[in-house]
């Protein structure tokens, strides 16, 4: 047994919310750092695919995943108003203090992909933990060989995070795709699902030796990886970023199991393999 | 580990001495009919603990893992958070603990202080407890319908993970068994005797005849069950049939001495603090894992039901805690209105099998 003095790992630190930005309707992203300095540089040693606590007072606490790359200076949320302690978080305003605790779960194994091509394959607000790796990889470019973005949303007003968009798809390191399922504002791109990119003239997925990383609705997860197989991808070479109900984060409260793994410590990132053989649906 | 005797006269004393010790006691006590229950030990109750009973249904696992428990208050000043922490860390001790609760609690040990996250407030608790285990001897007492730990290899006689053991030899005479060094210090009290050969013999003789004294039960497939589940090998009509027959109580989580899982909530106590408390959840209620906009992966009752028995049964999570989650108490057999309870279901998966097997024999 374990022998060393127990933390306490339920109990989240203070943080100071420092500005907010609006990303789509109903998302927003919000810059926060902790108070004490200490905690703030503990909880920076995040991996990319990692996410923490997030407590409001009152209403309680939700996991969130963490956007931001360990690359870039500035720490921060990107969350949709979806049940009472979203939206209490989205009520704050700048100065106000929540708490957070984290990093947890084990975050993509950007090491192993190296000297890899890399495909990111997002629906909706599915870029919001791809974005980490995103800008995690293009922050060690030369580790990684050609790196495709495939990205889909509703409508064009639904596309978050436009600075970067723009940043990528204007950069030549990285070949970025959008689509959207509905034209609107003077949109001039591709229309159809985020598979529908794939078979584009032009389009060329990178298959052998290449990660592809999978995160979106449910709906689109499922078509995502057909598409995938079709192409030729392996289960082991798809990873995906899994999502539940959780109250601990630590693999105690049980809420997250899903067959033998607990998400929340085992995860929350699998590769299509394991989660194949995790007996339970996803 | 040492053993010695004592008068059956003598063995309340052992609750006299644990309270000295500065011990809050928690004893079984008789209701009316089967009704029993564990309580705390006071100078007008002491007289009426009783030895052999029938297992009080609520499980004593609450002393170390309440029902409801507070993990931090929160206050609000000036644009400011306070968190503080509520430990809480009593000297307790559980006297007439059966074995089967005894494995349960060991269960917990091993869930929650195993691994790389531990949970401070079982910690805290857990280290201030004290176990006086008592064997379940007397079959028209303490061993019920439903007690299958013959089965789940926790008893009758609990092998280790008690403080004391106590086990009535007859003839007026107890046999006590020290599990640690807290232990083994009662044996320092002047009404403790060393045994002798013949006390040794009897033991093994009373345990012989226990193990025979457990009713004809469908859990001596039990290992069986295990086996299957692990395998992946039941089919989806089973889980469906039991599905079916669940009325999603959450019974059989709340009487279960090795029950880990529970939700946290948040609530005002106050105009600027609020409190943060765990409160035991059952994997049967549709939400448990429901999200935030409604989403819930596992919606079909049936697919809940799985989830209790694939954790409970599945050789992945016995080999993950070096321990299992089911130790043949019996309690949600005997509480589940759809007979449910984890003998049933042994019995619904040896019959699917038996059934598959005469379609599809094993030897081709």
């Amino acid at each position: 047994m374990n022998l060393s003095p127990v933390k306490n790992v339920y109990l989240p630190k203070i943080a100071v919310l420092d500005r907010v930005v609006d990303e789509i309707a109903e998302v927003k992203t919000f810059y926060w750092r902790f108070v004490d300095p200490e905690e703030q540089a503990a909880f920076r040693k995040f991996r990319p695919g990692q996410f923490a606590q997030v407590s409001l007072f009152g209403a309680g606490e939700f996991p969130a995943s963490l956007p931001p790359s360990p690359t870039e200076e500035e720490t921060f949320f990107t969350v949709r108003t979806v049940g009472s302690c979203t939206a209490a978080l989205h009520q704050l305003k700048p100065g106000d203090k929540f708490a957070v605790r984290g990093p947890y779960g084990n975050g993509f194994p950007m090491e192993e992909y190296y000297g890899k091509n890399l495909v990111f394959v997002a629906g909706g607000i599915g870029l919001i933990p791809l974005r980490s790796c995103i800008i995690y990889a293009l922050a060690h470019r030369e580790k990684y060989k050609r790196i495709q973005i495939f990205l889909g949303s509703k409508t064009p007003r639904d596309l978050m995070y436009r600075d970067n968009l723009r940043e990528w798809e204007k950069s030549a390191g990285v070949e970025c795709h959008l689509t959207v399922d509905r034209a609107a504002d003077g949109w001039t791109g591709n229309v159809g699902v985020v598979g529908s990119l794939f078979k584009k003239p032009g389009v060329q997925v990178a298959v052998d030796n290449t990660v592809a990383f999978v995160c979106g609705p449910p709906i689109m997860f499922r078509f995502v990886i057909k598409d995938l197989k079709a192409l030729g991808f392996q289960d082991k070479n798809i990873v995906s970023t899994l999502e539940r109900y959780m109250k601990c984060g630590v693999g105690k409260c049980g809420h997250c199991c899903i067959g033998v793994a607990y998400v929340c410590v085992d995860g929350p990132v699998f590769t299509y393999e394991q989660i194949q053989k995790l007996g339970e649906d996803i | 580990m040492k053993a010695r005797i004592l008068d059956s006269t003598d063995v309340l004393k052992i609750v006299d001495l644990l309270q000295q010790q500065g011990c809050e006691v928690f004893a079984p006590f008789g209701g009316r009919g089967r009704d029993t229950c564990y309580d705390k030990v006071t100078d007008q109750n002491r007289d009426q603990i009783q030895i052999h009973l029938p297992n009080p249904y609520y499980p004593p696992k609450r002393f170390i893992f309440p029902h409801i428990e507070r993990l931090m208050k929160v206050q609000r000043s000036d644009g400011g958070i306070q968190i503080e922490p509520t430990y809480r860390e009593p000297k307790r001790a559980i006297f007439g603990i059966r074995s089967c609760d005894v494995a349960g609690i060991w269960h917990l040990d091993r869930f929650f202080l195993g691994r790389d996250f531990r949970d401070i407030y079982y910690d805290k608790r857990r280290k201030n407890m004290f176990l006086v285990n008592v064997v379940c001897t007397d079959p028209a007492r303490d061993i019920g319908e439903e007690c299958f730990c013959v089965c789940a290899d926790t008893g009758p006689a609990a092998r280790d993970h008690f403080d004391l053991q106590l086990m009535d030899l007859g003839g007026g005479e107890f046999m006590a068994v020290a599990g640690t060094p807290a232990g083994e210090a009662l044996f320092s009290a002047p009404f403790f005797r060393k045994g002798t050969g013949a006390h040794v013999a009897r033991r093994r003789a009373i345990l012989g005849e226990v193990r025979k004294s457990f009713k004809p039960s469908t859990t001596s497939w039990f290992s069986a069950a295990i086996r299957h589940v692990s395998a992946g090998r039941i089919q989806e009509k089973t889980w469906e049939e039991i599905g079916n027959r669940c009325l999603e109580c959450g019974g059989c989580t709340y009487v279960c001495p090795a029950c880990t899982c529970f939700t946290v909530s948040d609530r005002q106590i106050g105009p600027d603090e609020v409190e943060r408390v765990r409160i035991w959840d059952a994997c049967a209620l549709g939400g448990f894992t429901r999200m935030a906009g409604g989403h819930n992966p596992r919606r079909a009752v049936h697919d809940r039901r799985n989830r209790r028995f694939f954790r409970k049964l599945s050789h992945y999570f016995i080999q993950r805690e070096l321990s299992m989650a089911c130790v043949g108490c019996g309690r949600c057999a005997a509480v589940c209105h759809g007979d449910i309870g984890m003998p049933s279901i042994v019995e619904m998966i040896r019959r699917e099998t038996a059934e598959v097997d005469k379609h599809e024999p094993v030897a081709r």
